[in-house]
């Protein structure tokens, strides 16, 4: 139960705060809000109990949706992408006897950057497709997800660069 | 039970997924009209599928029921062919309301013989739904017989195929008029009788009821000539018809009551013999 450590709630806490009052409201170029508290999901021990993450990403979906007045995609699409975070740690790190045990143990860039990009990208697309939810405005969707996509991309790496890594 | 609970231990991520995803959705329609009227379009498309499937289905299973209200409707409207056809051929009376007294009644064959040379048909109304002997019966497109007796629920039909049974008709373009009677071979072979060889008629006229009996009226189709001929000396034709419908098929018929029955009956009986 590595979750229920004091760093892991405070992370949790921060997270969603930080993307409610900051990051929801930076509309860069008028449109861009990234989405930094896909964090979690690299945060989140990858040998750590699945069924408490699904929870936990149904949690963290939710309380976003509540605080920022926001239908229900958050909810859906982070409790998609906790659903299938182990398939995306399979395709990016490979299934092998090296497979780390946390984001920031692993010493492989190209893989942490295929696992971030993976996670953010699923993400994005399935957040925007399920706020526009409709044929006639899939190249607005692909726009968004795209674009948004980028900046989370950097502001994440930013934030991970702070963080050493990890033996 | 323990293999219940294993499966369900087993599978509790997906179990737990799809179950927060149901919560999540009904949580964003609550929120927003706009998702709640996408999903429905797609809920009606398929609930639209379901429902003509279920229809298709349902339909078979009235058919009985929808040809009785068919078989009424068509009643109705038996009623309203036979007195337009029987709208007299000079033209004034055309612009005068002419009575129609004749009333249609749907039944339907409960026997039918016809390989006999006399051969009968049982309906299945009578008396208690006022058929009476001496009312003619017509099926959709041609003419079946006469009434002959009636019991309190079933009624006994002479058919056309009867070599007794002498049915007034003509042809559609001639007044000229003459009986149809069955020649006894195929059930759709007839001869007519009695059409004097002045009259000019030719092959492929069409045959009406002649409206001469009290059974029928003027204007019901019957048949088309099929060979014509002139007896040498006799002044009459020997002519063969073909009958529009087969009356060895027929499964409902209708049975006219001539409403001036008794009236006519009552001047025959006066006639000076």
């Amino acid at each position: 139960m590595n979750f229920f450590s004091i760093s892991s709630v405070i992370s949790f806490v921060a997270l969603v705060l930080g993307q409610v009052l900051l990051f929801n409201h930076l509309h860069i170029f008028g449109f861009i809000n990234p989405m930094l508290y896909l964090l979690f999901f690299v945060f989140y021990r990858f040998e750590s109990n699945q069924t408490i993450l699904i929870i936990l990403s149904f949690l963290l979906g939710f309380f976003i949706d509540l605080l920022s007045q926001s239908g229900g995609a958050h909810t859906i699409a982070t409790l998609t992408i906790g659903f299938i975070r182990p398939l995306i740690i399979r395709y990016s790190f490979g299934v092998t006897v090296e497979t780390p045990q946390s984001y920031s143990s692993d010493p492989r860039t190209l893989n942490k950057l295929i696992f971030l990009l993976l996670l953010t990208g699923l993400h994005h697309a399935f957040y925007f497709t399920l706020v526009y939810f409709s044929w006639d405005a899939i190249l607005l969707i692909i726009k968004n997800a795209l674009f948004t996509s980028i900046f989370s991309l950097i502001l994440m790496g930013i934030t991970l660069s702070f963080y050493p890594n990890k033996k | 039970m323990q293999r219940i609970l294993n499966a369900l231990f087993q599978f509790r991520n997906p179990i737990l997924y799809f179950f927060l995803l149901i919560l999540s959705i009904s949580f964003s329609f609550n929120q927003s009209p706009f998702h709640e009227y996408n999903i429905q379009k797609y809920g009606f498309y398929f609930s639209s599928k379901l429902y003509e499937i279920s229809g298709a289905v349902e339909r078979y299973f009235n058919l009985r029921k929808v040809n009785q209200q068919l078989l009424q409707e068509n009643e109705k409207l038996k009623k309203i062919e036979l007195s337009t056809e029987n709208i007299p051929l000079y033209p004034f009376a055309l612009t005068q309301p002419k009575r129609f007294p004749y009333a249609v009644k749907k039944a339907s064959v409960l026997k039918n013989s016809y390989q006999k040379q006399r051969n009968f048909l049982i309906l299945d109304i009578g008396s208690e739904k006022g058929v009476y002997p001496e009312m003619g019966v017509i099926s959709n497109n041609g003419i079946v017989g006469v009434v002959h007796s009636v019991t309190k629920n079933y009624a006994n039909v002479i058919s056309i195929l009867h070599q007794d049974l002498k049915i007034n008709v003509r042809t559609k373009k001639s007044p000229a008029f003459g009986s149809l009677v069955w020649s006894g071979k195929s059930p759709v072979e007839f001869k007519i009788e009695d059409i004097v060889s002045i009259a000019n008629i030719s092959v492929g006229d069409t045959l009406i009821t002649g409206g001469m009996s009290s059974y029928f009226p003027l204007g019901i189709p019957v048949g088309k000539i099929s060979k014509l001929e002139k007896i040498q000396g006799s002044g009459y034709y020997s002519i063969e018809a073909i009958l529009l419908n087969d009356p060895s098929q027929i499964y409902y018929v209708y049975v006219l009551e001539n409403l001036d029955f008794q009236e006519l009956q009552s001047l025959q009986k006066n006639i000076p013999q």
